[in-house]
């Protein structure tokens, strides 16, 4: 009797040791934040807004979101279902050129192409190093700034790399004015603030050669130019607290710094300039959302839009109706989330994004 | 598509079906290795009643010669390993907590970096010791501070019978990984000396199917390196003095593979690992009085370097030092008093100058029986943490045993705990916050265990059941400053952490065969109790990389000095994002060891062949960070050994 239970346990241990298990592959998946029916979505991007979600650092989990805000839905993960791949590790930046979706992936080395209406991948730009931001010169040629090679010249035509313009460290956002492109330069990447060297750079387009260079407070992160051509740059004062951020207005034509307007302390680190579209509206991020009109003097004390806890992230600020459009990373460990704000700040939608939502990119359509 | 919590629940079903069925747990039947220990262990070995605690076969540890253990681990218990890949960083997580809240220890000295607070188990070579300890919840309390999920010590025995025995083995498995044990045991029954070192290198190119390119390729910068050597020396006099040295140097160099995603980016990314650890010991034992002192010193040096963007190093120096004592015969009572201090000094390229700690804990620990079948302890832990003392660390333990003829027992225990900021959360450049509360632990644990032996010696089994609720607060979570490309850690997170686990071993004489199975189950759900804002949707949420089950079996058989085993392990979807949106999808591994002993005279000669991931199961652990498919690692040891006095 003993021995027969003995051996029934043996059998019933059999089933366990060997169940029928899923030969299926072991992939990282997701739930669709809002499930109710997919097919609903849409599957071409035309009207909307892309929002580039960074991905954590070295988990390969970037992503685009699309949002259609005329019909009010968002379509997660849009390159992994159009190409059935992940996007990379931290997803940077996008710009469209023509038909073209330029998606620069910073920690994969890469800027992706794809047909942005369908979002397929059309080419794979390598041979970069910690691509940054890409800019368009004209129908020829794009610069893209880097964190520690330099900026690479991408011929749009064969949309290779063919050339590099030799700076020492990182580069960030780029403007165009005419002839010119300004660059912000940070400095060495590896170093504190203390021994940095940040200016903005000036290339001549025609020649590819850095012509001049504009000593800036560290870290002048955001460029954006205004509807009376001026530059205008926010130094956050350096990622270490180093000195008091500022924001400082450029005669490109001069290159010469016009105006300083300086924050009050070091204690926060400002950062994402945008202007809107009638260039005479300076935004940025500093704890909340702030706006500077272009004549004012000093920068604004108070935010239009108070955080209430969240962490806000990306900013930009929509090229015909003028809204705000801002991202809250939460923790950087769950799906973000887009808030739509009117010029005056009162809030008109919000949608779920993926992890890490850094940056935007409208549809063409949009812009008219 | 099979949805894969289906599919979780069908495995689950059969195996909870299993656990109503079948008795299961962790003693040896029929253990080659288990040696009569001398005796002066037992005084402090904390049999505290009342906490879990388990021992691993030894066994398991003869047939993995060649093995870390992270390898042992997600085979033979339900801690569950997140590993990025073989060879590469495997932190363990217990109870649903983090890799900081699990102590790993070598014969009772701390091995996590006063750094990170915890330890890469990949980096831990299973040859260099005899035993594995688990220690559950507030059963680490009688070791250390901040250990909510548990302790792991690996422990070596002297063995006092033997004279001369020598081993030596070479294993040899797939992507051109090789792996060289030699041991050298020399002595009497009074001085013993053990010698081991190791050295393992592989090229780990495994072949994997790659969804960026989607094709097959190799996996790329995986290689690794390790060598290590061990000297033991143990003194005994009298059989109430023991005094031990021990010296482990280890070294590990490592490349770190990329993700998927950055399949063709040919970086540069590597670490380089020493460590240097001696340790005296002096035990005296008598029937009354029983006392330990203990002092170690620890040498860590880390270096990192990715391309030429970063190329850190790390060091540290330990001074780790022990004193028990213990009382016994005061009639039912027990009294251990202890005391523990420890230095750290680090010197690292991410702070700004050597920092240094002090820890001094205050131990007592008090038993009592009643009748013998209630036994209670009570551990008061009291730390001092450089010139502040941390809040009182308490433990109750009670277990009942009503039968005298019945192995049968109900624990319970009780615990606050506390756990110290580690020194990177405090002094790591511009980050560290030395603000920083420590973290608060409160938990409370059932459990019952059974036991039996047939008459006649040929079935045995045990099985066990624990269930446990555990809140942490404050727990210190690295969040990222706005505007800033820096993170900061905030006793920010509040997390609850509720379980069970099963444990059933069975093991059977029948015709000549033995056969022996193990299973081991656990339940997990450890959640978020706190949002950070209104708009944080973490509440109630699954910790990120902690499965809710977690099931381990082995069936093993021996006959004719053949022996063959096959492991499963279960682990269920693992959460990637803190809302709990995007998954790991479920899987099971299967692996089979296979192999013969010859033994001639005093010589034994040993051929094993062990086949992992025997369904080429095409898996990741960790997002983006490829598994091995089937594999297989063949291995030859010979020893020779004088044969036993008697």
């Amino acid at each position: 009797m003993r021995k027969l239970f003995a051996y029934t346990l043996f059998l019933l241990s059999l089933i366990l040791c060997f169940p029928s298990c899923s030969k299926q592959s072991i992939r990282e998946t997701s739930v669709d934040s809002d499930p109710s029916d997919t097919s609903l979505l849409p599957t071409t991007y035309q009207h909307g807004i892309f929002v580039i979600n960074e991905g954590n650092f070295n988990w390969g989990n970037a992503s685009v979101t699309f949002i259609d805000y005329s019909a009010n839905k968002t379509v997660q993960k849009i390159y992994q279902k159009a190409n059935a791949r992940n996007l990379g590790d931290v997803a940077e930046s996008m710009k469209i050129f023509g038909a073209l979706g330029y998606i620069v992936v910073n920690n994969s080395n890469r800027i992706e192409i794809v047909d942005f209406k369908s979002f397929k991948s059309l080419k794979t730009i390598t041979g970069l190093h910690s691509p940054r931001h890409i800019e368009f010169v004209d129908s020829n040629k794009a610069y893209v700034t880097s964190l520690q090679r330099g900026i690479s010249i991408l011929d749009l035509h064969s949309n290779e790399i063919t050339g590099t313009i030799a700076v020492h460290g990182w580069t960030e956002n780029l403007v165009r004015f005419n002839h010119y492109m300004f660059v912000a330069a940070i400095g060495e990447f590896n170093k504190t603030s203390s021994r940095r060297k940040a200016q903005i750079l000036v290339i001549d387009t025609r020649t590819d050669q850095i012509i001049d260079s504009i000593p800036t407070g560290k870290e002048p992160i955001g460029l954006a130019i205004d509807n009376k051509e001026k530059i205008w740059a926010l130094c956050s004062g350096g990622y270490d607290y180093f000195e008091i951020p500022s924001i400082i207005k450029i005669n490109p034509e001069l290159r010469k710094v016009e105006e300083v307007f300086k924050f009050p302390t070091t204690q926060r680190v400002p950062s994402r300039l945008s202007i809107n579209t009638l260039g005479d509206t300076l935004y940025f991020l500093n704890g909340g959302i702030f706006q500077m009109p272009i004549h004012s003097k000093g920068v604004p004390a108070f935010p239009l839009v108070n955080p209430n806890g969240r962490l806000f992230y990306g900013l930009t600020i929509h090229p015909v109706t003028g809204n705000i459009f801002v991202s809250d990373a939460l923790d950087y460990v769950q799906n973000g989330v887009v808030y739509q704000y009117s010029p005056s700040g009162t809030l008109i939608s919000q949608y779920t994004v993926g992890r890490i939502p850094g940056s935007f990119c409208f549809t063409p359509d949009d812009l008219h | 598509m099979t949805d894969p919590r289906k599919y979780l629940k069908s495995t689950l079903f059969v195996g909870l079906l299993l656990s109503l069925f079948l008795p299961v747990a962790a003693q040896n039947f029929k253990d080659t290795l288990r040696l009569p220990v001398f005796e002066v262990k037992s005084g402090f070995i904390s049999d505290n009643q009342g906490f879990k605690k388990e021992r691993l076969d030894s066994s398991i540890l003869i047939h993995h010669i060649d093995a870390d253990l992270s390898k042992i681990l997600i085979q033979n218990s339900t801690i569950f390993i997140k590993s990025y890949g073989n060879g590469t960083l495997s932190t363990p997580s217990f109870r649903g907590t983090t890799a900081q809240h699990t102590q790993v220890e070598w014969n009772g000295i701390n091995l996590n970096s006063p750094m990170l607070g915890q330890i890469d188990l990949s980096q831990i070579p299973v040859s260099q010791f005899d035993e594995i300890e688990i220690l559950y919840g507030a059963a680490g309390i009688s070791r250390t501070s901040g250990a909510f999920g548990g302790v792991i010590n690996m422990a070596t025995n002297p063995n006092w019978d033997q004279r001369l025995k020598a081993t030596f083995a070479q294993t040899i498995g797939s992507f051109n990984t090789y792996t060289t044990n030699l041991n050298f045991i020399a002595g009497n029954p009074s001085f013993q000396s053990q010698t081991k070192a190791n050295y393992s290198s592989s090229l780990n190119d495994f072949t994997y199917f790659n969804d960026y390119l989607g094709t097959n390729v190799k996996q790329q910068n995986s290689s690794y390196s390790s060598a290590g050597i061990t000297q033991e020396l143990f003194w005994k006099i009298k059989d109430k003095h023991l005094i031990s040295g021990h010296i482990w140097y280890n070294f590990n160099n490592n490349n770190l593979p990329p993700t998927t995603t950055e399949y063709d980016q040919n970086h540069i990314e590597k670490q380089k690992d020493e460590a240097l650890r001696a340790v005296l010991e002096y035990k005296f034992v008598d029937r009354k009085f029983n006392v330990m002192i203990r002092s170690c010193l620890v040498d860590q040096y880390m270096n990192y370097q990715l391309d030429s963007n970063l190329n850190t190093t790390h060091r540290y120096y330990s001074w780790i030092n022990r004193i028990r004592c213990s009382f016994n015969g005061i009639r039912n009572l027990t009294i251990k008093p202890g005391l523990d201090f420890t230095r750290d000094w680090v010197n690292s390229d991410s702070y700004d100058g050597v920092k240094t700690r002090n820890t001094t804990s205050f131990y007592a620990e008090i038993s009592h029986n009643f009748k013998n079948t209630i036994k209670t302890s009570l551990i008061v832990r009291e730390d001092l943490i450089n010139e502040k003392f941390l809040p009182i660390i308490p433990a109750l333990g009670l277990e009942y045993a009503p039968f005298k003829k019945i192995n049968w027992n109900l624990t319970f225990n009780l615990a606050r705990n506390y756990r110290y900021p580690t020194l990177n959360d405090q002094f790591w450049i511009l980050s560290g916050n030395p603000d920083l509360k420590p973290e608060t632990n409160y938990t409370i644990e059932i459990g019952s265990n059974y036991h039996r032996l047939s008459a006649n010696g040929k079935f045995f089994i045990e099985a066990n059941i624990s269930g446990y609720y555990m809140w942490i607060y404050d727990m210190i979570t690295w969040l990222p400053v706005e505007g800033s490309n820096l993170w900061k850690p905030e006793n920010i997170d509040e997390v609850l952490a509720r379980g069970l686990e099963i444990g059933l071993n069975l093991k059977l004489e029948v015709m000549g065969f033995y056969l022996a199975m193990t299973n081991n189950y656990a339940f997990c759900k450890s959640t978020y109790e706190k949002a950070n804002s209104e708009y944080d949707k973490k509440i109630g949420k699954q910790l990120i990389y902690v499965p809710m089950h977690n099931l381990n079996s082995t069936l093993s058989l021996e006959r004719w000095k053949f022996f063959l085993s096959y492991n499963f392990c279960f682990v269920s979807d693992r959460f990637t994002g803190k809302d709990n949106l995007s998954i790991m999808p479920a899987y099971c591994l299967s692996n089979i060891l296979f192999g013969k002993n010859i033994s001639m005279k005093d010589f034994l000669l040993s051929l094993q062949i062990e086949i992992n991931n025997v369904f080429n199961l095409d898996y990741q652990s960790i997002a983006n960070r490829p598994m091995a498919g089937l594999n297989y690692a063949f291995t030859l040891k010979f020893s020779y050994s004088t044969p036993r006095k008697r």
